[in-house]
């Protein structure tokens, strides 16, 4: 049985744990940006929904991080 | 109704089907709130001015530095110190005479974003942090006016238009959370600023001439570095403390 799954992260294949949720991932890639948008396999995902969605091997995830100055 | 010299000053816009003098006549009645004359507001306010915008509402509270004209280009070094709205004001009056300009220099807060946005068809969101424009969009969301945001940093840009009780507003993506000052301002480059200020130009016009603004329902994010625009659908977010209670259509 496979220890790791393959997944993309902003278009570079990672290696995460299976049965990882976005909540996972986003501690795992250190990704701090408390206005942090999160794409999955192309939706847009909202930050309540992280901790209960499940990525699996092959999935496309994208971390957007939105700028405000001007 | 236009004047022979205002047909001839919008004749390259007038061209375009879906604008035409209908269209210019549209453009002409509007009035556009621009929150922030910096790097945002420099290019937004002086385009919709140049395209015939028939009264912009300034406001910025800020005063003109060195450290801005690397990208405001609405501002020139002999404007250092000088109240921004002032500065800009001056020069689209100067652009074209036919924009009726307000300048008005103060801070944007809760007890005044609604008295602002007072007969404004838009709001254009060009202000430099997040807490002012969780006000500008309560006050978009109360009033029913579209917010055109608008965000900079360094060589990436986001926008997105919202539109109450069509589409998610500003803090269904950024739920408004104790706002902190940063302590450095972002890096801020003018052709990042000029360029999503042009995005949010063509947004307010669309809006302005009724056709359905681009960036409505979907958050964009460009990256200067790679020259790659992306852009995502978004829906209206069902535990916005703000717009949760409009109602949408259920089929958008």
């Amino acid at each position: 049985m496979n220890t790791t799954m393959r997944i993309t992260v902003n278009g570079i294949p990672e290696d995460v744990p299976p049965s990882a949720t976005l909540a996972d991932l986003i501690d795992l890639l250190h990704e701090i940006d408390r206005d942090l948008i999160v794409e999955h396999n192309g939706r847009f995902v909202f930050p309540q929904e992280y901790s209960v969605t499940q990525v699996a091997g092959g999935d496309r995830v994208e971390f957007i991080h939105p700028n405000f100055g001007g | 109704m236009l004047t022979a010299e205002e047909t001839r000053r919008y004749s390259r816009q007038i061209q375009l089907p879906e604008i035409g003098l209908e269209g210019q006549d549209r453009i002409g009645a509007g009035r556009v709130l621009v929150a922030g004359l910096g790097g945002l507001g420099s290019i937004g306010a002086y385009y919709l001015a140049a395209a015939g915008v028939g009264h912009l509402r300034l406001v910025d509270r800020d005063r003109v530095a060195l450290d801005n004209l690397n990208r405001q280009i609405l501002h020139a070094s002999a404007d250092i110190g000088r109240s921004k709205a002032a500065s800009a004001a001056e020069k689209l009056s100067r652009l074209n005479p036919h924009c009726r300009v307000e300048a008005i220099e103060t801070d944007i807060g809760d007890e005044n974003a609604e008295a602002l946005i007072e007969g404004c068809s838009v709001i254009f969101d060009a202000t430099d942090n997040r807490a002012t424009r969780q006000v500008l969009n309560r006050a978009s969301v109360r009033r029913h006016v579209p917010f055109v945001y608008g965000g900079i940093s360094g060589w990436q840009g986001t926008a997105s238009t919202f539109i109450p009780g069509q589409t998610p507003c500003f803090s269904c993506l950024f739920p408004p959370m104790a706002e902190t000052v940063e302590a450095e301002p972002p890096p801020a480059l003018g052709p990042t600023a000029g360029l999503v200020a042009s995005l949010q130009c063509l947004d307010t016009l669309r809006l302005l001439i009724g056709l359905v603004p681009r960036l409505a329902g979907r958050l964009l994010q460009f990256s200067g570095s790679t020259m790659e625009f992306r852009t995502l659908a978004i829906e209206p977010n069902p535990h916005c403390p703000v717009c949760s209670r409009l109602q949408y259509p259920s089929s958008p």
